[in-house]
This record gives structure tokens, C-alpha cells and sequence, in this order.
């Protein structure tokens, strides 16, 4: 185990190294280290806390094993979606971002709501 | 003194929950960046390599810039679950114990960072969107590098942790658990049941969310790079006459390319942005334009394009790709002249290459 915990370790720092040396010499590196430090800060400050939130409240729901698993379904769909619907500027060509994002998304959210009424309703019956 | 610091009393915040959603994500990670890497490594083989690249199977790079793409939008969903998870301990106190513990919290900043970074220039990236000041492709490759390494360390430092709860329990694996787990796997399913159809073809009805869809095409394609953005006009080809060197240099028309002999072949177009859709090509194949220019088999090429400018303008392509059977300077796409946007008056088609490799607009191929 030991053994084993060093290799990987090792291996970790060797990648960690050889990522900072493809990627120091490189032109626009604050901008790197700035959405680097972005990522930190939108998830730690807003997307964290907003998801415990909503958590909160789900805990005193009944049914809330299916609500929980809509709301995660939900936000899935909607945090791989929301770059497209803020996308500014034309499509670079008539064959990407061809599809009508807001409404796609309507209707997966209403899909899974759908669902979730279903599976509430029948866990009821059982 | 010890600060006003949030409580969380939620028991899923713990070890085994971290651990089942780990290794989700962990196998997501370890699947995209290994598709990354043979994606790189298509594209910029070292020396040494390119003339091992496979020809075979010919939607192989299909298939992993797929998995790069589907992986890397289910690891969104799971780093987020795995974030949601640990999140408490951000408000650890004291904030590090002893130094090791602060290298320890330091190296997780970098992996947490590191990954949620990288999805999300990937995600943006694949909308052929460009919002940051620095080169997408160098700096994906860079920090996949830096996640991969710090996820290592990480799983070395937590190893004993992982040991212990990588199994389910009875009285710790409660319904609670079990229904978390369920629903982030219903996440996972609904991300990649939504945005696969770009490659999959039998799951294109549920393509919804990507920025692909390949039933919206000219000539039965989508497009990545179009003539306009190359700069490239039907008038760029009047006059036009493909020239070939090699011990026999020659210069040819498209009315004498069109007169010989033409193949037919099926063959993907896979994007590294992660969609694909087969087609078929009629075209002269590279072979026999090499073999009227004298130029031996085991040849490797540098192939250009009538484009302005672009990083793909010239293309280099290792001797096994130039003398496979099935590689084209194609004509005709799905038995159409190719449109202005698909290369007219011709362009590279081969197997298993990246799809900004098959060059467009073709001017000139080089023998190296």
C-alpha cells in the first residue's frame, strides 16, 4: 500500500510538473490563472452555496429522494446548455448551434418533471 | 479564535458518498484524457510516432473523440456531485494543521481548479466560442496534464479513505445514499442522452442539447471551417490545377483529375469539437496521383490549402495515411460535386484522422 500510495503520488507531482511546463512559457497565462481562480469563485461562492440552498429546503419536502434526483437531473441539463444560450454573436456557420437551446431545454426539464410525477405517484401506490 | 463558520449537518457529505461519486468521476476523467491525449497525438505526433499512427479501425477517431466529448459532459455533472459532497470542508478549522496539511488543501485548490476549468473551456469550446485571452487547444492540452497529475496525488493522499469506504455497508449505505447516487446517475444519463446523437448516429432523435446536430448538413455534412472564414471563393479556383511534386513534378486540372479513374469510398468525418457523420467520397485516390509524380511508396506529404490563413492551412500527413487504399483527393461528396463549403474544387479524405487534417480546398501536395 505503501509502495503503491508513493508510485501514484509520484506520478501525480511528474503530471502536475509537466502540465506547468506546457503551460508557463505560454503567451496569455494570467488570463489562465485568472479563470482559474474564476472556477474556484463561481463554484465556491455561488453555484456551492446556492445548491445547498435549494438542498435545504428539498430535505423537508416529502417524496424528496425523487425531487432531489429531478433537481440534480435538472441542473445537469441546464449547466451544459447555458453556454450556448449565452453564446453573443452570429453562429460561426449554418451548422453549429443549430438547434433552439431555450426551448430544447423546456421541454428536457418538462420531460423530467413528467418523470418525477410518475415515479412520486407510483412509489405512493406501492 | 475561531471564526463564524457555516454548519452542515447533511449526512451525505461524507467520505462514501465522496468515494461512489469519485469513482464516476474519476473513470470520466481518466477516459477523457486518455481520448485527449490520442486526439493530441493524432494531431501533433512527435517524430518518432508519426509513422505509427494506425489507419485502422477507420472511425477510430470517431469513437474516441466521442468518448472525449460525452465523458467530459458527464464529468461536468459529477464534479459538481463531488464538489457538492466535500464542499463543507472548505470551512475546515483550523484552516490547515500542520504544513503538509496546507501543501495537502493547496494541491486540491489545483485539482479543483484545474478540472472544472477544463470542462468548462471544453464545453465552451465545442460552441466554437472563445472568450478567454489565451490559445484554447495549448492550454486544454496543458492543464489536462495538470488535472491528471493532481487527481493522482489526490488519490494517493486519500488512499486509506478510499480503501475504507469503497465498499457499501449496511446502516451507512442508507435509502438516503442510494437515492442521491441514483439521481446523479440520472443526471449523467439525461447530459448524454441529450447531446451523444452528434456522433451516435441511432440516438440522433434525442439530440437536443449539442451544439451539433448532424442532420443539419449541406450534402448530407455538417461543416466545421467554412469558405467564408477561410476566405476562400469560387473565383480562389478559377484557373485552379492541382500541383503535385515528386521526382516527376506535374500540375493538373480538375476536368483531367475528373477523367481518371475515380473510387468510391465511406468514410467518417469526426470533429475534434466531438461530433461525426459518415459519408461517401468519390475521388482520385492519393496513391495513383503519387505514382504519375515517381513518388515511392513509405513518402510522407505536406498537403496545402488555397486558404488565406488558419492554423490547418498545410497539413502533414505520415506515408501510411498516403498510401492506404481508401485515402482520396476527393471530387465528389454523397455523388455531388463538393459545394464551395465542403472544399470544392477538392479536398483530403482519409481514415482515422482528426477532421481538421482532411484538408479543404487542396492546392498543392508536396513529397517529403
Amino acid at each position: 500500500m505503501r509502495a503503491l500510495r508513493l508510485a501514484l503520488g509520484a506520478a501525480g507531482v511528474a503530471g502536475i510538473v509537466t502540465g506547468l511546463f506546457f503551460l508557463l512559457p505560454q503567451p496569455g497565462l494570467w488570463g489562465v490563472v485568472v479563470w482559474f481562480a474564476g472556477a474556484i469563485a463561481l463554484h465556491d461562492a455561488l453555484i456551492g452555496p446556492l445548491v445547498l440552498a435549494v438542498g435545504l429546503v428539498v430535505a423537508r419536502l416529502p417524496d424528496r429522494a425523487v425531487v432531489r434526483g429531478a433537481l440534480i437531473t435538472m441542473g445537469g441539463l441546464v449547466l451544459i446548455t447555458v453556454p450556448a444560450l449565452l453564446r453573443p454573436g452570429p453562429s460561426p456557420n449554418p451548422t453549429v448551434l443549430v438547434q433552439p437551446y431555450g426551448r430544447n431545454l423546456l421541454i428536457c426539464l418538462a420531460v423530467v418533471a413528467v418523470v418525477a410525477v410518475v415515479l412520486v405517484v407510483l412509489r405512493r401506490r406501492r | 479564535m475561531r471564526p463564524t463558520l457555516p454548519q452542515f449537518r447533511g449526512r451525505l457529505h461524507d467520505p462514501r458518498t465522496a468515494v461512489a461519486i469519485g469513482r464516476w468521476l474519476g473513470t470520466a476523467v481518466l477516459v477523457c484524457f486518455l481520448t485527449g491525449l490520442i486526439s493530441h497525438f493524432l494531431q501533433h505526433p512527435p517524430g518518432w510516432m508519426a509513422g505509427l499512427l494506425p489507419t485502422r479501425p477507420t472511425w477510430g477517431y470517431r469513437l474516441t473523440q466521442g468518448l472525449h466529448v460525452a465523458s467530459g459532459l458527464a464529468a461536468i455533472v459529477l464534479v459538481m456531485a463531488k464538489l457538492w459532497t466535500v464542499y463543507p470542508r472548505l470551512f475546515a478549522w483550523p484552516p490547515f494543521r500542520s504544513p503538509a496539511h496546507l501543501v495537502e488543501r493547496l494541491t486540491i485548490a489545483l485539482l479543483v481548479a484545474a478540472t472544472v476549468f477544463e470542462l468548462f473551456t471544453g464545453l465552451i469550446n465545442i460552441l466554437q466560442w472563445y472568450p478567454w485571452p489565451f490559445s484554447f487547444t495549448s492550454t486544454h492540452y496543458a492543464v489536462a496534464w495538470i488535472v491528471a497529475g493532481s487527481l493522482l496525488l489526490h488519490l494517493a493522499v486519500k488512499a486509506p479513505l478510499i480503501r475504507d469506504n469503497w465498499r457499501s455497508r449496511p446502516g451507512v449505505d442508507t435509502a438516503d445514499r442510494r437515492a442521491l447516487l441514483t439521481g446523479v446517475g440520472a443526471a449523467v444519463g439525461a447530459v448524454t442522452l441529450t447531446t451523444v446523437g452528434q456522433a451516435v448516429t441511432p440516438l440522433r432523435a434525442f439530440d437536443l442539447l449539442a451544439p451539433r446536430n448532424p442532420d443539419v448538413e449541406t450534402q448530407g455534412l455538417p461543416i466545421n471551417r467554412t469558405a467564408a472564414a477561410a476566405q476562400v471563393t469560387y473565383a480562389s479556383s478559377d484557373g485552379w490545377a492541382l500541383e503535385v511534386t515528386g521526382p516527376k513534378p506535374y500540375r493538373i486540372t480538375l476536368a483531367e483529375l475528373n477523367a481518371l479513374p475515380q473510387m468510391e469510398v465511406r468514410l467518417p468525418i469526426a470533429c475534434v469539437e466531438g461530433w461525426s457523420a459518415n459519408a461517401w467520397w468519390t475521388g482520385v485516390p492519393i496513391r495513383d496521383l503519387l505514382d504519375r509524380a515517381g513518388v515511392p511508396r513509405g513518402t510522407s506529404l505536406r498537403v496545402e490549402s488555397l486558404e488565406v490563413w488558419g492554423y490547418y492551412r498545410t497539413m502533414e500527413m505520415p506515408a501510411q495515411y498516403a498510401d492506404d487504399l481508401t485515402t482520396l483527393l476527393a471530387l465528389r461528396l454523397n455523388g455531388e460535386v463538393l459545394s464551395l463549403d465542403h472544399g470544392y474544387p477538392a479536398r483530403i479524405i482519409a481514415p482515422n484522422r482528426p477532421g481538421v487534417l482532411q484538408t479543404k480546398w487542396v492546392s498543392r501536395i508536396e513529397a517529403l
